[in-house]
């Protein structure tokens, strides 16, 4: 290979497809890439084997072949890939390997990419920093004394360091806009329903989206158009046709609006505020209308979503008892199995949330908790489609600071929720929201953008986005 | 003064769907333990259920037929609870949007209303093996249609009335097989009592799994006295869930009421609201079969048969078929009517046949008919031509030829057997004459058993009566 080495993926495909360079050249350069530095950032759950064949890889891309082919991805811990093993980082399942595949797996093979491992996550996807992994923490890859963030902070880790043109992460509440912040990669969480989440081990069912991390918007947007689009084995799947999310991402956002929130990015640190402005003066520059919208309160965003969650992860984890699959204690009786198995196989963040969700449903408190946080969801999605009618997409910072150290946030769940503060509103509402790396915080660590689009409107954000990352980006991709 | 009793029933149907409810299992019963399951059907991690569109229309089929109003829009929803053979740990079911509401039974001369049907799933089963427990999930996932009635029952016998009424609409609308012992039907009650009619109820008991309609009516019926003895001996009841024991003909108690599960009902995440199109729902109802209550009653109204004829005749659609088929070559509705629950359902139950699968055509049966009715053949001989036509396969016109045993309705045939007869019984002629007339259907039987049971009875009477007066 030159001393040119792509390396965004769509520089990979470039290179593939102009003979420049072998599908199997690549994949020899991820994994020394991998070889070096896989072990000080504990990204990985598993690794493909370096005899793993991708067959059908040999020799350039077909024609019309997705840019995805002949390229190595990750994916999470938590999405099915048959025979491997997806421990969702949880020890209740250390070693499960599940029978059957995920949507997006078969999709990414059918686009020609193979799978170079599974990344470390906080515990079923909760948590911010990849703490509450069974195998973690994984390192941010800018400073190994930084949380990469969570809880697909393995997926975001492995990216920036170029163990993987791309991963699929999951996003409940912010778990692929977070740790893409944290580690200055792209990361889309999409339209609820656009990805299907078959296969995706669920923590909080009406939440959930799988969601692509790439070193640029562009990247991620190659991966979106792959794995996207409707999905029979999904009944929340939306059927609406993909469009060409790709070519959006190259198309000028000359004309278009971004709205801000009145009063500015709150809450945030001085970086971030001084970050922020720097991104909306770009967007300026680039033709963009800034305009003021309003937001709902971050708080009672924050507070219905940890309700709700918690209520769904009580139910979704309850299966995990030790009869059929995972890890079993022993017990005297079945009930005893059961609560013994429940008790060694989970993390205490995992526990407090299945706690918390058994409250909020429970007699007598299900009106006070989970109705009333029902109530606040919708309000909150009128707010935000509100918004939306003003503005083609809404700008706000991805996380109130950067990435921040290691154990700062473990003995505090209340100040461990508050990275999620920005991100959350997007989920509640199902609505798409893509992080952009900007810039750099006083430390060197990398700081981000979070553009909100409507129902459906992932082409606008990659418009947006790559607007924003030509003026801002650092155009390898910002790896550290 | 005797309480009265209050009883509500919570009935399970499992739908007849080639599939389960959210998955592509094959929804059978008696295969291999756990040979029909999968990701979804285990509740394996990641797995999602996706509706079967089969079930949301047996379901609204009974519906309609029952006469509940549809909710256009339904919704799913999680009972959280934990237990061996619920693969998931919750069940998937509707809970305040069920799909039906509202409806109604008749059993006899009353009307049991109705106060939800709702779909959810179905549980595995654990299997007792020696000391091992083992679990079958083949029933996981099954469609269910569970029916909930308001507490118009008053008792036993009622419960049971109201299940056969039900089953015979499933199996009329060909929703669920309705077959108990395999599991189609499952049936658990809650009753309580009162001192008198619109008087106060006293605790409620659940009485789980009554599997069978006998165990229906005696659970209830024990339950009822245990209540009313022990109210009589001044003893206290408390809300509770009993069992029945039907080996020891007595309810015992499982779990009190206070200990049992709460439920933490949200609505499933993972299935958007259950819309029903009006247009298809309007088509459903056009495509109703004749129910069975309607049925009996033309049976007896217009078509004049006794109201034991046409309630056995309801009980099953394919016997009601062959009956109105047969009816259709022989216009004799009370004639077609014995035959087809006389013979018909005889052979069906001795050789554990439906119906529909019966070997003789209703044509070729009323072929057979036509001859009793026109005299040629006697209704003994019909029975055992009918058998050798079931046995062999014959149509009615071969079966008569090869057993001959078309009526000997000729004088001039059988008078020389009458006189035989007389001229070998002298006793039994002298006995006649003095004056013990009682003999002549001495006489006339072995005439009949000379001929083979084929000679016309009224012709063989008149013929010995004739020749005991000549001499």
């Amino acid at each position: 290979m030159s001393g040119s080495a792509p390396t965004t993926l769509l520089a990979a495909a470039a290179a593939l497809r102009g003979g420049e360079t072998t599908a199997a050249a690549l994949d020899a350069g991820l994994r020394d890439a991998a070889d070096a530095r896989a072990g000080d950032l504990n990204c990985f759950t598993w690794r493909a084997a370096a005899a793993d064949p991708f067959p059908g890889c040999e020799g350039g891309p077909p024609a019309g072949a997705s840019p995805l082919w002949g390229l190595g991805g990750a994916v999470k811990a938590n999405i099915c890939v048959r025979g491997r093993v997806a421990d969702c980082g949880s020890r209740l399942l250390a070693g499960w390997r599940p029978p059957y595949q995920a949507t997006v797996v078969g999709r990414l093979r059918e686009a020609g990419a193979h799978l170079v491992g599974a990344t470390v996550m906080d515990e079923f996807g909760m948590g911010s920093s990849t703490e509450h992994a069974a195998t973690g923490p994984a390192r941010n890859p800018h400073d190994p004394t930084r949380v990469p963030g969570g809880s697909s902070g393995g997926a975001a880790a492995a990216v920036a360091a170029g163990l993987a043109w791309f991963a699929l992460g999951s996003d409940t509440g912010g778990s692929v806009r977070q740790p893409a912040h944290c580690c200055g990669v792209a990361g889309l969480r999409p339209t609820y329903g656009r990805i299907s989440r078959h296969g995706l081990v669920a923590f909080a069912s009406s939440l959930d989206q799988i969601g692509p991390l790439a070193r640029t918007v562009a990247d991620c947007a190659a991966v979106y158009e792959a794995v996207a689009g409707h999905d029979a084995a999904d009944a929340t799947s939306l059927r609406a046709p993909l469009g060409a999310p790709l070519d959006a991402a190259g198309r000028s956002a000359a004309g278009l609006t971004v709205g801000v929130p009145r009063g500015g990015p709150t809450p945030a640190d001085a970086d971030t505020v001084s970050d922020f402005e720097a991104s909306m003066e770009a967007l300026r520059a680039a033709g963009v209308t800034v305009t003021d919208i309003d937001l709902p309160d971050p708080d009672i965003m924050l507070a219905a979503y940890t309700v709700i969650a918690a209520a769904e992860v009580s139910a979704n984890l309850a299966r995990f008892d030790g009869a059929v699959y995972g890890a079993r204690a022993v017990g005297d009786t079945y009930a005893d199995m059961v609560a013994r198995t429940r008790a060694e196989g989970f993390g205490r963040e995992v526990k407090r949330r299945i706690l918390l969700g058994t409250y909020v449903l429970s007699a007598g408190y299900r009106d006070a908790y989970y109705e009333r946080a029902q109530r606040a969801r919708r309000r909150v999605a009128a707010a935000y489609a509100a918004a939306l009618s003003a503005c083609d997409a809404i700008a706000t910072p991805t996380a109130p600071a950067a990435a921040f150290p290691l154990g700062d946030k473990l003995d505090d769940p209340l100040r461990m929720y508050r990275s999620d503060v920005h991100t959350v509103g997007p989920s509640l509402s199902g609505l798409p929201a893509l992080t952009v790396p900007t810039g750099r915080d006083r430390d060197g660590l990398p700081l981000s953008l979070q553009l909100t689009g409507p129902a459906l409107g992932e082409e606008t954000l990659f418009t947006l986005g790559a607007a924003v990352e030509a003026a801002r980006g650092e155009g390898g991709g910002g790896g550290p | 003064m005797t309480p009265e009793s209050v009883i509500g029933l919570e009935v399970h149907v499992r739908l007849r769907t080639r599939t389960k409810i959210f998955c592509a299992c094959r929804n059978a019963y008696g295969a291999p333990p756990n040979s029909l399951t999968c990701p979804v059907c285990l509740g394996l991690p990641g797995a999602l259920p996706v509706l079967n569109k089969a079930a949301v229309e047996l379901a609204l089929r009974l519906g309609l037929a029952l006469g509940c109003r549809v909710r256009l829009r339904s919704r799913f929803a999680r009972k959280c609870y934990f237990y061996p053979d619920l693969p998931r740990n919750y069940q998937i079911t509707q809970h305040d949007e069920p799909l039906c509401e509202g409806g109604r039974l008749e059993i006899g001369d009353r009307e049991i209303t109705l106060e939800r049907i709702h779909l959810e799933d179905d549980a595995g089963r654990m299997l007792d093996r020696a000391a091992d427990q083992c679990l079958d999930f083949n029933r996981a996932g099954a469609p269910l249609a569970e029916i909930v009635t308001r507490p118009d029952l008053r008792s036993g016998e009622e419960a049971r009335l109201f299940l056969r009424a039900l089953r015979r609409l499933l199996r009329a609308l060909d929703v669920c097989d309705g077959d108990m012992e395999k599991g189609s039907l499952r049936c658990d009650a809650n009753i309580s009592l009162r001192p008198a009619a619109g008087a106060k109820t006293g605790p409620r008991v659940e009485l789980k799994n009554l599997n069978t309609m006998r165990g229906v009516r005696r659970a209830l019926d024990h339950e009822a006295a245990r209540q009313a003895t022990r109210l009589a001996a001044g003893r206290p009841l408390v809300p509770e869930t009993r069992g029945w024991d039907a080996r020891r003909g007595e309810t015992f108690r499982m779990r009190l009421k206070e200990a049992s599960s709460e439920y933490r009902y949200f609505p499933e995440p993972d299935l958007p609201p259950l819309v029903v199109d009006e247009d298809r729902l309007a088509s459903i109802r056009r495509a109703l079969p004749e129910l069975p209550a309607n049925r009996e009653r033309r049976y007896v109204a217009a078509l004049g048969l006794d109201a034991g004829a046409a309630a056995t005749l309801c009980e099953s659609p394919a016997l009601a078929a062959y009956f109105e088929a047969m009816t259709r070559a022989l216009d004799d509705a009370s004639a077609c009517a014995n035959w087809v629950t006389g013979e018909v359902l005889r052979i069906c139950r001795e050789r554990t046949l439906n119906a529909a699968a019966f070997p003789v055509l209703p044509g070729e049966a009323a072929a057979l008919l036509r001859r009793v009715a026109g005299g040629r053949l006697s209704l003994g001989a019909a029975k055992s031509v009918f058998a050798s036509m079931v046995a062999e396969g014959l149509t009615a016109a071969a079966a008569l030829a090869r057993a001959d045993l078309e009526l000997i309705a000729d004088r001039g045939a059988l008078a020389p057997v009458v006189d035989r007869v007389l001229a070998e019984n002298p006793d039994q002629v002298a006995s006649w004459r003095a004056g013990k007339t009682g003999v002549a259907d001495w006489l006339i039987g072995r005439v009949m058993a000379a001929t083979g049971g084929r000679a016309d009875p009224a012709l063989v009477a008149g013929i010995v009566r004739a020749r005991l007066a000549d001499d």
